[in-house]
C-alpha cells in the first residue's frame, strides 16, 4: 500500500508539497497497518459508537428526562420495552441517564487529556532539549509530580477549586501529565542524538526551532498514541472523583450516575440496572480507547517495531 | 445552628475539614466493611464470651461529646445515656415523668420551683450526686454565654438554682414558665466540671482516655472514642435505676447507609439507625431482623434567608434580599410538591410537612385553615401579582430588574437531602426560579448559614415535645452573634424577626396553662406559616431495624410504634437485654440462620461489587498495559 503517492515526480512540487505528500503517504501507512490490527479495529468501532451517542443524545432523549420532578417512571422499576435500562430511586428513565452521562464523561475524558498532552509534551520537549539547571529542574519537578500519588492530589485540588466541570478537567489534566512528559523526554533525547539536529545546530538552528522543527514532528506519532491511552485514564479518573462526590454536582456522568446509585441503596435494592450499565460504558470505553492506542503505539513507536 | 431541636439533625459532621471528610468518603467507597472491622473493639452479638455487647450502626459520628457544643441526634444520644435530667418524658406519651428528681412542687406564686432530689445516687466515680450538681449545672448554663446556646431556651425566665440540703433544689424564676416541668438541662458532676472554666468550655471535648473514662450519672460510661469509627460505652454499676442488663453498648460509624444494612444482616451490627427508605425496605423481609419505620417528630424544610443580621439587627451575609419578600417565598411553597417528596424521596416513609410543629404533638400542631398545596398555576400567578414578570431565559425577574436567581444549598452526606434539592429545583425552574444547588458538609453549611451567606438551604429538625425551643429559634433574639470579631451562629438560621412573633414567644413561655399554651403555639405556628420563613416539605419517620434474633426488650416511644432507640430518655437501653437470656441460650442456630437468610437480595450486591471490580480492573489494565506489551507483537 505504500507505492500508492509515488507516481507523483518529486521535482515538479515545491518544498512543501514534498513535505505534504510525504505526511499524506505516512497518514496512508499508518492507515493501513491500522486496519489490520484486528483488535484495534474492534476499538475504534467501539469507540465511534459511544462518541456517536454522546453527540446524538440530544435527538434521543430530551434533557427534561433527567429532571427528577418530571420523572415518569417509578421507583427502581426493573427494565422493561419502555425503560430498556429501567428506573432509578427517582423514577428516571437509567438509559436516558446513561446516554447524557456519556457527553460528560467523554468531555472531561478529552478535554483532560487535551490538558494533560500539552503540558506533558511541552515539560517532556524542553526537559529533553535543554540539559543544564532547567532541564534538571524541569526533570526533578516531573519527578515530583510523578511520586505523589494521583488520588489524594486530585481530591485536594477538586476541593479546593470547588466543584464545577472546568475544575474536574483541570484537575485531572494538571495530575496526569508526568507519565507523558517522562516518555517523551526518552524520546526527545533519541532524537536529539541523531546527527541531522547536530546539522540543524551547525547551521545556527535555535532551541525553539529545533524543538517546534525537529523534535516536536518526531515525538508527534508517541505524543498521538499516549493520547489516546490517556484518555482512558481520564474517562476512569473522572467516573472516579465523580463517585467520591466531587464531579461537577449538576452534570450527569458515569461516575455521578454509580455514586447516586450507591447512596441510593441500589445495592441493598438488587436494582443492578442503575449500577451496572454505567460501569459497564466505562469499562467498554476504556476499553475502546486502550485497544485504538496500543495498536497505535504498536504501529508509532521506534522501539516495537522492527522496521 | 443546630438544626434541630435538642436532638438535632439527624446526619451531621462528616465534614470537619474538607479534606478530612474526603479521605473519609473514599475509604467508605474502598472497602465500608473494612473500616468497620479495623474499629471493632470487641466482638459483637448475644452473650459472646459472657460479655453482652450491644452493637448500634449509624451514618453519623457524634460531632462532640460536650453537650456545650454538640448538636447532632447522635451526641445527644450519648450525652442522655451519661447525663441525667431532672424529669423525663414517659416511652408511652412524652408526659413528664420523675427523673433525677422523684417529685416537685410548683408554690403557689408559682415562681419557685422545689425538686426532690433521689436519695444516695452516685457518679459513675462513686462520688455522690446530688442536688448541688443539679443547681450546678442550671446556673452554669444560666450564668454561661457559650454554654446558654444549647440549652438557654430553659433557663431564660430562671433566677437562680439553689440546693439547701442533698436532695432538695430550688429554682426561683422571673416569670411562671411552663418548661420547668421537663427542664432538658444535663445535670453535669459538679466535681469535673468545675475545673473547666467559661474560656476553656468552647474546646472542651468530654472524652476519654485510657483508663479515664468520663464520670457519668446515667446508664452508661463512655470509655473509648475512635473519630470517624466507633464510641464505646460500658454499663455504668452506679446507675440510680440499676446497672443495664447489656454490659457494653458500641456506637459504630458507617460510610453510608447500605453498608450499614449489610453490617446488620451479617451481624457485625445489632441495631441500625436512620436508614434511607429504599434500605429499610431491602431489609423488611429479611428474618432475625425486625424493622420498625418509627413515628418521628422530625421534619424538613427549604430555608430562606430572610434577612440575615445579627440579633441586634446588624444586617451580614450577601443574602439575596429578594427573598426578604414574604409574597416570593409563599408562591414558592406552592411550586414545591410535597406528596411527590415524600413517595420518591422519602418511599412513602412520611407525610407532606405543613407546620414547624409535627403532627406528633396533636395537641400543638396547627393544622392551617388555608392549607398550602401543589399548585404551580397559582405559583405563578402569585410571582405575576407580586410583580414577578417572566423574563427572558424562563427566568423571571423582579421590578427592578434583578433575576430570581438563588443559591440553594443541600447537605453532602445526606442523601434525602441531595434528592429533595434536586427536586426542588426542578419545581422552582418551572415557575421561573432559577436555583443554583451546591452540597456542603454539615460543618461549611452551619458557618454559610450563621454568617447569612446564602439563599435557601435544605435541613430538618427533630422538635422537641415542648415547644419552646422549636418556636426560640424564629425568634430575632436568636439570630446569630458576634464575639470579638467573629460572627457566631445562634439558633435562627432563617433570621425570621417578627415582634409579633416575638410578643407571643414570650407570652407562651409564660404561659402555664397547657390549653392556653397551646393556643398561642399555634398561633405562631399561622404566623410562620403566612411569612414562610420555611417551606416545611415533609414529615418523616425514623425507619430503624434490629436484630430481634438476637435483643428483645425494646421500649418504642411513643407506645406502640415509636422509635426504639434515639428517644427521648433511655428507656431502651435500661431494659434491652440478650434474647438468650429468655430461651437459655438456643439462640446461636437462629442467628446464624438469619444471617444468611440475606441472600435472596444479596445478588444485587454482588453485581456491585463486579462493577466496581470491572472499574478498579480497567484502570488497572490502564496503567498496566505498559507493561502488557505482548513478546509476539515485537517479533
Amino acid at each position: 500500500m505504500t507505492g500508492q503517492t509515488t507516481a507523483v515526480d518529486p521535482r515538479t512540487l515545491s518544498p512543501r508539497a514534498i513535505v505534504w505528500a510525504r505526511r499524506r503517504r505516512a497518514w496512508g501507512r499508518l492507515a493501513g497497518q491500522f486496519r489490520r490490527n484486528r483488535a484495534g479495529m474492534a476499538g475504534l468501532v467501539l469507540m465511534g459508537l459511544f462518541v456517536l451517542l454522546a453527540l446524538l443524545t440530544p435527538l434521543l432523549f430530551s434533557s427534561s428526562e433527567l429532571d427528577v420532578t418530571q420523572a415518569t417512571g417509578g421507583v427502581y422499576d426493573p427494565p422493561s420495552a419502555q425503560y430498556w435500562l429501567g428506573t432509578d430511586d427517582s423514577g428516571r428513565n437509567v438509559l436516558a441517564l446513561v446516554a447524557w452521562g456519556s457527553r460528560i464523561s467523554l468531555l472531561v475524558g478529552l478535554c483532560a487529556t487535551v490538558i494533560s498532552m500539552v503540558i506533558g509534551t511541552a515539560v517532556g520537549i524542553m526537559a529533553g532539549h535543554y540539559r543544564g539547571v532547567f532541564g534538571g529542574l524541569l526533570d526533578r519537578f516531573t519527578d515530583w509530580f510523578l511520586v505523589i500519588p494521583f488520588l489524594p492530589l486530585a481530591i485536594v485540588l477538586a476541593t479546593v477549586l470547588g466543584r464545577s466541570l472546568l475544575n474536574i478537567i483541570i484537575v485531572i489534566g494538571v495530575t496526569s501529565w508526568p507519565g507523558t512528559a517522562r516518555l517523551i523526554r526518552a524520546q526527545t533525547l533519541s532524537v536529539e542524538g541523531r546527527p541531522y539536529l547536530e546539522r540543524a545546530r551547525a547551521l545556527g538552528a535555535g532551541n525553539t526551532h529545533q524543538m517546534t522543527r525537529h523534535v516536536l514532528p518526531n515525538v508527534m506519532p508517541l505524543v498521538l498514541a499516549n493520547t489516546t491511552l490517556a484518555v482512558s485514564i481520564s474517562i476512569l479518573s473522572e467516573t472516579t472523583l465523580s463517585f467520591l462526590g466531587l464531579g461537577d454536582p449538576t452534570a450527569v456522568s458515569w461516575g455521578s450516575i454509580l455514586d447516586d446509585a450507591f447512596s441510593a441503596g441500589a445495592i441493598s435494592q438488587g436494582a443492578w440496572w442503575y449500577l451496572a450499565p454505567p460501569g459497564i460504558c466505562v469499562v467498554l470505553v476504556v476499553l475502546a480507547f486502550n485497544l485504538v492506542g496500543r495498536a497505535l503505539e504498536d504501529i508509532l513507536d521506534p522501539h516495537g517495531q522492527g522496521a | 445552628m443546630s438544626l434541630t431541636a435538642r436532638r438535632s439533625l439527624r446526619t451531621r459532621l462528616l465534614a470537619a475539614a474538607g479534606a478530612g471528610a474526603l479521605v473519609l468518603g473514599l475509604a467508605a467507597v474502598a472497602a465500608p466493611s473494612a473500616i468497620a472491622e479495623s474499629a471493632t473493639p470487641a466482638p459483637t452479638g448475644g452473650a459472646a464470651g459472657g460479655k453482652v455487647t450491644f452493637t448500634i450502626g449509624m451514618t453519623t459520628d457524634i460531632d462532640s461529646a460536650n453537650p456545650f457544643t454538640g448538636i447532632v441526634a447522635e451526641a445527644y444520644e450519648i450525652f442522655q445515656m451519661m447525663y441525667p435530667t431532672l424529669t423525663d418524658y414517659s416511652a408511652e406519651d412524652f408526659s413528664t415523668v420523675p427523673g433525677m428528681a422523684e417529685s416537685w412542687e410548683e408554690s403557689a406564686d408559682k415562681l419557685t420551683w422545689t425538686y426532690k432530689i433521689r436519695p444516695g445516687m452516685k457518679w459513675s466515680d462513686g462520688q455522690p450526686m446530688t442536688a448541688a450538681d443539679a443547681a450546678y449545672s442550671i446556673n452554669r448554663v444560666k450564668n454561661g454565654r457559650y454554654e446558654r446556646i444549647n440549652y438557654g431556651s430553659y433557663v431564660t425566665n430562671i433566677i437562680k438554682a439553689e440546693a439547701p440540703d442533698d436532695t432538695t433544689l430550688v429554682v426561683k424564676l422571673k416569670k411562671p414558665t411552663p418548661v420547668m416541668l421537663h427542664l432538658a438541662i444535663y445535670i453535669l458532676p459538679e466535681h469535673v466540671w468545675k475545673d473547666i472554666s467559661e474560656a476553656d468550655v468552647k474546646k472542651f471535648k468530654n472524652e476519654p482516655t485510657p483508663g479515664n473514662p468520663i464520670v457519668s450519672g446515667g446508664p452508661f460510661v463512655f470509655v473509648e472514642r475512635q473519630v470517624g469509627q466507633f464510641i464505646r460505652m460500658e454499663a455504668n454499676p452506679n446507675y440510680w435505676a440499676g446497672k443495664p442488663a447489656i454490659d457494653e453498648v458500641v456506637f459504630r460509624v458507617y460510610g453510608n447507609e447500605d453498608s450499614e444494612a449489610q453490617a446488620l444482616k451479617k451481624g457485625e451490627i445489632d441495631f441500625a439507625d436512620s436508614l434511607t427508605p429504599n434500605v429499610f425496605n431491602s431489609l423488611k423481609d429479611v428474618a432475625g431482623i425486625g424493622t420498625v419505620s418509627a413515628a418521628y417528630p422530625g421534619f424538613n424544610e427549604l430555608a430562606f434567608n430572610t434577612g440575615a443580621a445579627l440579633a441586634d439587627g446588624t444586617p451580614i451575609g450577601d443574602g439575596n434580599p429578594l427573598l426578604k419578600d414574604p409574597k416570593l417565598r409563599q408562591a414558592m411553597a406552592w411550586a414545591i410538591d410535597r406528596q411527590a417528596l415524600v413517595d420518591k424521596v422519602l418511599g412513602g416513609l412520611g407525610s407532606p410537612g405543613s407546620t414547624v410543629i409535627p403532627p406528633n404533638y396533636p395537641l400543638l400542631h396547627l393544622d392551617p385553615a388555608d392549607p398550602v398545596g401543589y399548585d404551580p398555576d397559582k405559583a405563578g400567578q402569585l410571582l405575576d401579582a407580586a410583580g414577578y414578570k417572566m423574563g427572558p431565559d424562563n427566568v423571571r425577574v423582579s421590578a427592578d430588574g434583578q433575576p430570581l436567581s438563588f443559591r440553594l444549598f443541600g447537605r453532602s452526606n445526606s442523601t434525602t437531602s441531595k434528592k429533595s434539592v434536586e427536586f426542588i429545583k426542578g419545581y422552582l425552574a418551572a415557575v421561573g426560579i432559577q436555583v443554583t444547588v451546591t452540597n456542603l458538609g454539615d460543618s461549611p453549611l452551619t458557618e454559610k448559614i450563621g454568617q447569612g451567606n446564602y439563599d435557601m438551604f435544605e435541613w430538618g429538625w427533630v422538635v422537641d415535645p415542648d415547644p419552646d425551643y422549636q418556636l426560640s429559634t424564629f425568634t430575632c433574639g436568636k439570630r446569630s452573634y458576634k464575639d470579638g470579631g467573629t460572627i457566631y451562629p445562634d439558633l435562627s438560621d432563617s433570621f425570621f424577626c417578627d415582634p409579633a412573633y416575638d410578643k407571643l414567644y414570650e407570652q407562651q413561655s409564660t404561659e402555664t396553662d397547657p390549653a392556653k399554651r397551646a393556643e398561642i403555639v399555634k398561633q405562631m405556628q399561622q404566623i410562620l406559616y403566612d411569612q414562610t420563613p420555611y417551606v416545611v416539605t415533609y414529615y418523616y419517620t425514623d425507619p430503624q431495624a434490629y436484630r430481634s434474633d438476637r435483643f428483645t426488650g425494646f421500649v418504642p416511644q411513643p407506645s406502640p410504634d415509636g422509635v426504639l432507640l434515639f428517644q427521648w430518655g433511655t428507656w431502651s437501653y435500661d431494659n434491652i437485654k440478650p434474647v438468650s437470656a429468655d430461651t437459655g441460650g438456643s439462640t446461636d442456630g437462629t442467628a446464624a440462620a438469619g444471617a444468611t437468610s440475606g441472600s435472596g437480595t444479596s445478588w444485587g450486591l454482588i453485581v456491585g461489587i463486579i462493577v466496581l471490580v470491572l472499574i478498579a480492573g480497567g484502570a488497572g489494565f490502564g496503567l498496566a498495559r505498559r507493561k502488557a506489551t505482548d513478546q509476539d507483537d515485537r517479533e
